[in-house]
């Protein structure tokens, strides 16, 4: 990993990147590819297909930079959100064409965190924890589940054993009860 | 919300449409019309990126991982062409090289030393054809292009895709870090030609990226892109 950069370092690049810098464009891979490669390898679970994934990410990232600064989102948040939009579409890309949820049953992962990311605010990251913890065990489990392994409503009802509509009602309460919590 | 959107459920609202989005839960087609929803519709944007933002202190469970350097090869070669070749040599450095380990300067060998580098390559008598497929993921906006040095034009085909009311689609070279350059607003025919000056089509050359942005009637007012790039394609050889 290249030291991390700040938040505003990597929000300058992005900036410069919006007007076609290259340089910056290389600063920025070198800063923030190992991330993004890691989300793309959480999601697909496939090392060949992340790589082809995490490309794609950057590609779309020199083309909308230029939309980066009228969201005004910490850059990480950003660049999160399209690599993990992007490795999401591909893996039900992946999964379309069989329509049962049985076959395309994914190995399941440790879902420990790894290394702190620089640029996840320590106050927000135990606040939002905070909240998870407030929701039944296998409710935060389900959150956790859908955003880092990109599983599917179809997907969370078989792994926790209840039917899809149980389970979208779940993750809905639990997604308003964290919002509520998260503005407390 | 003025867009009526048959994908889009109608229980729950608005906001927890943009969660369920965020997370990625949704099956494929609610998927794809929120994605379109928050392309276009302002409000819904804004509880996108919210719950970007809530969500996003999870993302400290992705480990970050390696990637070998063929892969940033790969990317250079897909979005910028052919990599740019080592640096020759320049004249004066092989100059200073040969002086030093000969002492014997003369004129008529320096002339002869120099040309190998200095001499620019013959101009090619024939450009090649070069086709663009122009697309991004979050629009409907898809071109094909096609570059013919023999007419000075780039012909263009829409294949989807009308800027709104008062606005235009204008066309961009891009090559490596240079600034774009306007090759002109697209008319609107779904077949449209745009003639291309001397300088310009000097510009044109195979890996370098058309783009379509999306700009105030007329073209942009700054001589830059000022709208989102709506469709992109690198130019290659037919």
């Amino acid at each position: 990993m290249p030291p991390s950069l700040a938040a505003d370092d990597i929000t300058a690049l992005i900036l410069r990147v919006s007007l076609k810098d290259r340089a910056a464009f290389d600063r920025l891979y070198s800063a923030t590819s190992a991330k993004l490669f890691g989300v793309c390898l959480r999601v697909l679970k496939n090392r060949a297909e992340a790589e082809e994934a995490v490309q794609e990410v950057f590609v779309k990232i020199w083309l909308r930079a230029d939309r980066f600064a009228v969201t005004g989102q910490s850059p990480m948040s950003w660049l999160i959100a399209i690599a993990r939009y992007h490795a999401i579409d591909r893996l039900r890309g992946r999964h379309a064409p069989a329509e049962t949820i049985d076959d395309t049953a994914l190995e399941l992962r440790d879902p420990a965190p790894g290394p702190e990311a620089a640029a996840i605010a320590a106050g927000e990251q135990r606040q939002l924890d905070n909240c998870l913890n407030e929701l039944e065990l296998d409710r935060a489990a389900a959150v956790r589940g859908a955003y880092l392994d990109g599983d599917s409503y179809a997907d969370l009802a078989e792994r926790h054993g209840v039917p899809l509509n149980t389970m979208r009602t779940w993750l809905r309460r639990s997604l308003m009860r964290l919002k509520e919590c998260l503005e407390r | 919300m003025s867009i009526a959107e048959p994908d889009r459920p109608d229980d729950g609202g608005d906001d927890i449409f943009a969660a369920e989005f965020v997370l990625g839960v949704l099956p494929v087609p609610q998927q794809a019309a929120a994605a379109r929803l928050a392309e276009t519709d302002p409000a819904f944007a804004r509880l996108v990126i919210a719950w970007e933002d809530r969500l996003f202190p999870l993302a400290d469970g992705y480990d970050p991982a390696a990637l070998p350097p063929a892969v940033k090869a790969a990317l250079d070669r897909r979005l910028f062409g052919a990599p740019v070749q080592a640096a020759r040599p320049r004249w004066w450095q092989s100059l200073g090289l040969w002086r030093a380990t000969t002492g014997l300067a003369t004129a008529a060998l320096l002339v002869v030393l120099a040309l190998p580098y200095a001499a620019p390559p013959p101009p090619a008598a024939d450009l090649p054809r070069l086709m663009a497929s122009l697309a991004a993921d979050a629009s409907d906006v898809r071109y094909m292009a096609l570059f013919e040095p023999e007419r000075n034009r780039v012909g263009l085909a829409r294949v989807s895709g009308t800027p709104g009311a008062g606005q235009d689609f204008e066309l961009w070279l891009i090559r490596g870090s240079d600034a774009p350059v306007s090759l002109g607003v697209l008319p609107s025919e779904a077949q449209a030609y745009l003639s291309v000056t001397a300088e310009t089509r000097a510009l044109i050359e195979a890996g370098a990226l058309l783009a379509i942005s999306l700009e105030p009637t007329g073209g942009s007012p700054t001589g830059q892109p000022t709208g989102a790039v709506v469709a992109a394609g690198d130019l290659r050889g037919i």
